[in-house]
This record gives structure tokens, sequence and C-alpha cells, in this order.
């Protein structure tokens, strides 16, 4: 359909000098274009040129009047594709784009052929992974352009993630028989051959993965991958020997690759036959007689004197060497407890004898000095994993005796006071440490992290900012950078703070650097087709798919479930000053006191505040003259901690952080009991009901997926007049989920089957109280045990019984909390969770309370 | 989109060169400074795609088009029986307002299952 009120041929061309100006980034030379039509008075209403003015105009930035623009020139010319394609594009780039996909279904409407907007529909289509959309597309695209490579390979592909093995081999077939690879080193051929080869080991079909390897191996220039894979698919195809040969020429290539120790043992069936298998190391060491690998390996599988002497010839070349992590190196075959006994029993000789002739053992040569050192700190890390503080420190100090000034002994004493519960002195540490070298980045950030563990949230930002960029703050700084442990650090100290608002700004900040790596790849769906790097693009797709499994969001959005669950339970007034959660502790005059200290400070950061506003816009102003670069994404609404603690839903918000959880994670319970604990709020029967039903999947044993089972069974039984349907359903599956039982009997039984743990006990504890509150005493006397048979016993545990203690969950004991506070101590003495508190606080303030305050100070740790 | 260049067409064209070159060493100096983000600029770079020789794509073409109309055929038939299901009306609200579902999904899972809400809820609480 030809646009309204055509252009004259001059326009024409100074028009489609616009569009190549914007596709070559010129954008300045394309506004002037755009202008030259403009002006003139019988075109200055023109639609297109004025959509494509307002495009130019958001790609620098100005972003109000480009819409403007686009609108204006929609509204002209409402039958252009141009104008509705201009128009997608801007939404998209707001990532609207659910919006972004009608403004091109618009367009092609009126020009259904339009091979531009159908390319933009599927980039869209594959980044909603609207995968059926956008096979649609891609053969539409295909039936258009069959003389384009990526015409096929996006149909192919399209496939490929449908999973139609089958169809997508097909066309890559098709395809690859068109194609005339260059006689010498064709690296995109080649990848193509490889994305070939990795759908057919997808589909399961060896023999056909195998043979293609072998008839196309001149022209695939991976050959790791090719080697690497063969012998992968032999030994799938149970064609050991051959299998083997290959390995053996893997770890020639690389003697330090454990997988293809592994893959060798695996085809040679040698995990039985430890004598064969360490001929192969022998062999190996033999070869190639520095390589680490065949030296560590060994130490995982052989037992008794060979082990000992294998483990007493490495750590001996260790602590000769002086290599720092060679506990770190070992540390996996500490889940032998009779290797533990070797090794422990190998160094405490070590020491003896290095202390009095200077040797290993009698029979060795003179080691050097550093040797005694590097002993002494192998085993203040070895009772450290022991959980044995005592010792730890006692061989930690031995070696700052040793060598006072040295790094790595005091970043160690930190960690083993970080261990055992006392935080305060961990900082010190840390920050001696730091001392030492100001310009060493890494103790820097531990020194950072400690301190948020500590709650000192501003030091640890004035601790960074030694590294981050000059003129704008460090917290600002470390955001941009996508720094998400100290943002994580810093969520959790607020919360331990009880700064809700503050926390949740950081685990929104977070959550937001995921939603930015998942946009990230946009760019990605052409530039990997036209790359034809198809392997990494699928690899891409897939772990973009699973980004927020990654630890770094569940951490957070554990976290902000449960703030949001606190804040639904207890909103803030209107008065609230979200600010500390001793304010109850203190005087009327000292609570005046710190108001007013507030308030000032408050002014102050407000002041400061709209001095960087201030100078950030200048700074702004002047980036946006100095280039014309293209704005990323639209500007974020800003996160006010405030406002973010004050929220109508917080419910809903919950559920938002959960979502992608319940997605990815299934198979961790936790995720099953939050979403539990956000349903049981709401009271949604069916969503509590498939809580539990995937829970019991996940981990039936889990203590607090025990208490949810416990509460679902009583809260079903106190409803009354459920809808018909809802009831049929909750009957049926409680059957399979309880098989009949009753409260009392669960609870006897996840007792009985876990008797031995300690965070079992006060799961089964809390919920014979709340079943039977004349059970009390036995409730208690289960939850405070101590005794040695138990396991789970550390400090994070039994902080969790002190505070159930105290909360009231078990009753009133306030004399239990006391002793059990006491015995606590006796078992950790470092802990600072179970130091009493002094005399003159405890006159201000009810007993119990200070209690449950110490211990949540370190609420989260570990 | 553009595919025939046009001719200069009037004065304003000199000065219009001079930024092009203007803008370009501007290029050169960053990628020096930040090569890192200079590659990362490129991703985004318009190509033109490259033609593959017309063989005989008309072969290849026939075995993938056969398919694609099945596909749509199958597809439209599923939609046909799927919308001939009766549901109630009471029960999609009760789950939409169970399972906090959007009401297209409701109805959706409602017929595949053939109308009966015992079946759509256990599956929804799976």
């Amino acid at each position: 359909m030809p646009p309204k009120n055509p252009l004259p041929p001059k326009e024409s061309a100074l028009f489609k000098r616009i569009l190549k100006c914007y596709e070559q980034k010129q954008y300045k030379n394309g506004l002037k274009f755009a202008k030259q039509i403009l002006t003139n008075p019988r075109f200055c209403e023109h639609g297109e040129t004025l959509a494509m003015k307002g495009l130019t105009l958001n790609c620098l930035g100005r972003k109000e009047e480009a819409y403007d623009h686009v609108r204006r020139g929609l509204r002209n010319d409402l039958s252009s594709h141009v104008c509705w394609h201009v128009y997608g594009l801007l939404q998209r780039s707001d990532r609207k784009y659910d919006e972004a996909i009608k403004c091109y279904r618009n367009a092609l409407r009126w020009d259904k052929d339009n091979l531009q907007i159908l390319r933009d529909l599927s980039l869209l289509q594959v980044q909603m992974r609207d995968m059926e959309g956008y096979r649609e597309t891609r053969y539409q695209l295909l039936a258009l352009r069959p003389g384009q490579r990526a015409s096929w390979i996006g149909y192919a592909m399209a496939y490929h993630l449908l999973k139609d093995y089958d169809m997508c081999l097909r066309i890559l077939e098709e395809f690859r028989k068109t194609q005339t690879p260059k006689p010498y080193y064709d690296y995109e051929h080649s990848e193509l051959l490889l994305y070939q080869n990795l759908v057919m080991q997808e589909a399961g079909m060896k023999e056909e993965a195998m043979e293609h390897l072998r008839s196309y191996d001149k022209q695939i220039v991976d050959r790791l991958y090719v080697q690497e894979t063969t012998a992968h698919l032999l030994t799938l195809m149970e064609e050991h020997e051959k299998a083997a040969g290959i390995y053996k020429d893997l770890i020639d290539r690389n003697p330090e690759n454990w997988a293809y120790y592994r893959g060798y043992e695996t085809a040679m069936h040698l995990n039985d036959k430890p004598d064969e298998r360490m001929e192969l190391y022998k062999d190996v060491l033999e070869k190639f007689p520095r390589a680490t690998m065949p030296k560590r390996l060994p130490l995982n599988f052989t037992t008794d004197d060979v082990f000992r002497e294998l483990i007493d010839d490495y750590l001996k070349k260790a602590l000769r060497k002086g290599v720092p992590p060679s506990f770190v190196s070992i540390k996996s075959i500490y889940q032998d407890p009779s290797k533990v006994k070797v090794i422990e029993d190998l160094v405490l000789s070590y020491v003896d004898n290095l202390k009095e002739s200077g040797k290993f053992d009698s029979n060795g040569e003179e080691e050097p000095a550093t040797a005694l050192l590097w002993a002494y700190y192998y085993l203040a890390q070895h009772f450290d994993f022991l959980r044995n503080e005592v010792k730890a420190l006692e061989f930690i100090n031995l070696g700052i005796e040793h060598t006072p000034l040295l790094i790595e002994l005091y970043v160690f004493k930190a960690k083993i006071y970080k261990h055992a519960g006392d935080i305060e002195e961990a900082v010190r540490l840390m920050d001696e440490a730091q001392s030492l070298d100001t310009a060493d980045r890494y103790i820097n950030s531990k020194c950072a992290k400690y301190m948020l563990r500590a709650n000192r949230i501003q030091e640890a930002a004035d601790m960074c900012s030694k590294f981050t960029r000059e003129g704008i703050p460090a917290v600002e700084n470390l955001n941009e950078m996508q720094c998400m442990w100290f943002q994580t650090e810093c969520a959790f100290a607020y919360k331990r703070l009880g700064k809700w608002g503050e926390a949740l700004k950081k685990c929104h900040e977070i959550d937001r650097h995921f939603t930015e790596i998942i946009e990230d790849q946009f760019d990605f769906h052409t530039y990997c087709m036209r790359k034809m790097t198809l392997r990494s693009y699928v690899g891409l797709l897939r772990l973009e798919d699973a980004l927020r499994s990654h630890p770094f969001y569940s951490r957070v959005a554990f976290l902000a479930v449960e703030i949001y669950l606190h804040l639904s339970e207890h909103p803030l007034a209107d008065t609230d000053q979200d600010n500390d959660v001793n304010s109850e502790n203190l005087s009327p005059s000292e609570l005046k006191k710190m108001k007013r200290k507030q308030r000032k400070a408050q002014k102050k950061a407000e002041l400061e505040k709209e001095k960087q506003k201030a100078e950030q816009e200048k700074k702004d102003q002047n980036k946006n003259k100095a280039q014309d670069g293209e704005m990323d994404g639209p500007k974020e609404e800003e996160l006010i901690p405030d406002k973010l603690a004050r929220i109508d839903d917080p419910l809903e918000q919950a559920i938002h952080f959960l979502k992608p959880l319940q997605m990815l994670t299934p198979q961790c319970v936790e995720t099953h009991v939050q979403a539990y604990e956000i349903y049981s709020r709401k009271g949604k029967l069916l969503l509590m009901l498939q809580s539990l039903k995937r829970g019991v999947l996940a981990d039936r044993a889990n203590p607090q997926f025990h208490t949810c089972l416990i509460h679902f069974l009583q809260y079903v039984q106190e409803q009354r007049e459920l809808p018909g349907p809802t009831k049929t359903v909750i009957d049926r599956e409680m059957k399979n989920i309880y098989e009949g039982k009753t409260a009392l009997q669960l609870n006897e039984e996840f007792l009985a089957s876990n008797a031995n743990s300690q965070e079992h006990r006060l799961a089964a504890a809390r919920m014979m109280y709340k079943l039977d509150s004349s059970r009390q005493v036995e409730a208690v006397k289960l939850a405070t045990s101590l005794e040695g048979h138990l396991t789970g016993v550390t400090i994070q545990n039994c902080i969790s019984v002190l505070e159930c203690l105290c909360s009231g969950e078990l009753g009133k004991c306030e004399q239990e909390a006391k002793d059990y506070q006491l015995l606590s101590h006796q078992r950790f003495p470092y802990a600072t969770a179970f130091i009493a508190p002094s005399p003159s606080s405890s006159l201000t303030t009810n007993h119990s309370e200070q209690i449950l305050v110490n211990g949540s100070a370190l609420k989260n740790e570990s | 989109m553009a595919s025939g260049e046009a001719k200069p067409v009037n004065a304003e064209e000199p000065e219009v060169e001079e930024n092009d070159e203007e803008a370009e060493e501007k290029g050169k100096k960053t990628a020096k400074h930040d090569a890192g983000a200079a590659d990362l600029e490129k991703v985004t770079d318009y190509v033109e795609e490259k033609e593959i020789a017309a063989q005989d794509i008309q072969d290849a073409m026939r075995v993938v088009s056969d398919r694609q109309n099945r596909e749509a055929k199958a597809k439209h038939e599923k939609e046909k029986e799927l919308s001939k299901v009766k549901i109630n009306k009471d029960d999609v609200d009760l789950i939409v307002h169970e399972m906090e579902i959007p009401r297209t999904k409701a109805e959706r899972v409602l017929r595949e299952y053939k109308g009966n809400i015992v079946e759509a809820l256990v599956f929804l609480t799976n």
C-alpha cells in the first residue's frame, strides 16, 4: 500500500538517507536530513519523517521528544508500516515488549512481507521465548528469503528449541547441502557442523553423531572439541578401548584436566580397582613430573598405607614451597574421618620435628625456615574446619609469633573468630590485615564484607571506596558495577538492624541486575546467528532461561520474602521510624536524643543527596553532549526505602520475588516453605496445597517443611463451607500426603526418624507444644538438649532455639532461656550471641527480650 | 531497509561529510581506551545479510513447507476441538480466584480437562 502523501523524488532520497544514517548510528546527520524535509511547509507534518526523527532522537537519549514525534507521526499516517514499525522499535527500547509486538503486528497488516519487521518481530519472540510464534515468523522469513543463511539457521533453531530434533536436523542438513566450505580454515562452516552435531547428541543419536564427526572431520577446526566429543560418544556406545585411547591422548595434551582422568577411568571400569587406577597416575607422573593433578587425584581413592605415603609427600611439598591454598586443595578428602586423622598426625609430627631439627622427619633434609610457619597455618585451618577454635587459635598465634607480618595469618585468624561467633574481633583482625597492604583489593573486599557482617555499613562503604570510581559514592558505583556480594551483605545487615526499607532496596537492586542480564541477551539474537556461533548461542539462551536459579538471586529473594512476610504482619505505622530495633530499650530522654540525632543526620543526608543529584545531572548533560551515545534501556523508577517498607501489598511483592524460584528451583524445599508461608497468610488453600505437594517431592524431612505440613492439617480442619470442588481436591490430595495420620502421629514419627538432629528436634518440640501445651516441659527439654551425640549443633541452630524460647513459641520459659544461654555459652565460648547482657542494660529492659536482641544480632550468619 | 544510495542533493552535503570524519576519529579514540566496550558496540552494528548462491533450494523448501502446513492444520484442529468443550463460568472463577492465574490460562486448562474442575485443580496444584 503506498503511503499517504508520498514524497517527491528529492525528499524521498533524503528520507532514504535518514534510514541509512539510523542504521549506521549517525544520528546527528539523520536529524539534519529530517530537518531538511520538515522545514519544507508542504511536508512539515509528514508522518514517516516525523516518526524517523523521533526514533533518532530516542537514540540520542531525548526520550520525551522521541515519543512526541513518533506518536504525532503515527497519527498523521496510521496506514504506514514505517510509522507502526518505528513505534514498535521505540517501545522495544523501553522494554515494553508486549506493546512492541502489537505494533509490529499492525505494521505487518500494512506490509505483510516486510523483512525487516518480520526480523524484528522474531527477535522479540525469541527474547520472550514465544517459541511457537518464533517458528511461525521464521517460517515466513524463510519462505520470503530462502537465499539467506540466517533464514535457514533461524528456522532450524526454532525446531531445536522446541525439541523437535528430527525436523531441526532435516532443515540443517538441507541447508548444509547448499553450502560449499572455503578450502582452508572456514570457522563459520565448522561451527555450523558442530551445531548440527550438538543437536544429534541432544536427540540421543550417538551413532549418527559419531559418523557425522568422522565424515566432516577435515572441515571442523575446533580440534579439542572433536577429540573430547569422540571420546564421550565412544564411551556412550560402549567402545571402551577406543575411548580410553583418546582420553589417554587428551591427558597427554593437558595433564591438569581431571575430567580426562575420570573419562579414562569410566571407560576402563577402574573404579573398583585401586591398584590399576594408581598405575594410570604413576604413568602420567613419570611423563609429567611437575603436573599436580596426578598427585592430587589419587588422594581421593587410596586408603591406609598407600594414602599415608602419598599425602605425606603431598603435604611436604606444599609446606616446603609455602602454598597457601594447600588446605583448600585437599579439603574435600576431609569427609573421611580416618584420612583426617592421618593428616592431623602427620602435620603435628612435622611441627615437632621442625622445631627440633628443622626437618619434617628424622631422615629428611633440612627444610627452609618457612616450612614451620606453613605447617602452623595448615593446622590452624585444619582445626578450624573441625570447629576446634581453641586449637585453631593456638596454631594461628604460633604462626603470627613466627612471622608477625604475614597477611594470610591475620586473614585466617579473622576467619576463625567469625566461625567462632565473634564478628567484632574478626573485623578488627581483618582490618589489621587490610592495613598491611592497602593496595590489595581482595583483602579490602574481605574486610568490607566482615564489616557488613558486623552491621557497620557506612564503614564498609568507606572501605570499598578506596577502589571504586572517584566522585560518586561507593555504594552507587558498586550498584552500577552489579557488585552483588556487597549488596547482598548490605541487605542482610540492614535487615538485622531492622531497616526494612533499606534492606528491600538492596534486594530490588539485585533483582534488577538479573533483569538487566536478561535484557542484555537481546543483541545477541542477531549477532550470534550472523557469526554462526550457534552452540554458544543456544548455551546463552539456556543460561538466561535459568538465570534466577543462581544463589545470588535466591539468597536475596528469600530475604525479601522474609521481610515482606514480616511487614505483612507488622506494618509500619506512620510515625514509626523504621530505624532501629533497639529503640524500645531506651529511656524516653535517650530516645529523644536519638530522634534528634536522626533528624539531623537525615537532613544532612538529604542535603548531601541533593548536591550529588545536581552534580550527577551536570555530568549527565556533559555525557550527552560528549557522545551521541545510545541510552541503555529506560530510566528505572527510583527505589525509595521508605516507600518500599510501606507498600500496601507486601504479600504480592513477596510472590514477585518467589515466582522465579518456583519455576527454577523446585528441588529446593525452602522455595515451597516460603510459598506456603505466603499463601497461608492469604488463605489460599489450594495454593498452600500446591506448595505442600511440591515440598513433599523436594525434601519431606526438612524441619521447616514439617511445620507447614502440621499447620495445613489443622488449618483445613478449622475451615467450614469450602466450595465443593476445592474440598474434593483437598481430600483427595491429602490422602496421598498424610495417609490418614493425625498431626500428633505425624510429629511423633518425624521425631523418631530424626531424633539426633538438633534442628529437627526443635521443629518437633514446637509442634509438640502447639498440639498439646501440657507437654511444655517435655518440649523444652527436647529443644534445649545439647548432648554430645546430637548432630547439627551449630551457633546458628542454638540461636534459633534461644529465639524460640524467648518468643514464647514454647510457652513462657524465661528461666529455661537463661539456662540455655549459659549452656550455649559454655559450648561456644567465643560467640557473642550467648554472652549474658551486662547488668546495666538489664535494668531498663525485660530480660528475655534482651536475650533475643543479642541473638538476632547474629542471625543469618555463616 | 534502504537499498539505493542517494546522490548528494544539496549544498549542505560537504559539511555533513566533515562531521562523518570527525565522528569516525572520535570512534577510533575511544576504541583505544576502551577496547572491550568498543567490541560490545559492534554487537549492535547493522550488517547486510549474505545471500546463498541459489542452488536447489526448491527441494529443501518443499520438505519444509509440507511440514509447516501439516503442523498448522493439526494446531487448528486442536484449537477447534478445545473450543467445543463446554465449561462452567463458576468453575473458571473458582480457578482464577484460588490459583491466582490469568483467566485465559484457567479456561484453557479447564478445557484441556474437558471441563472437569477437580482434575483441572489437581493438575494445577502439581
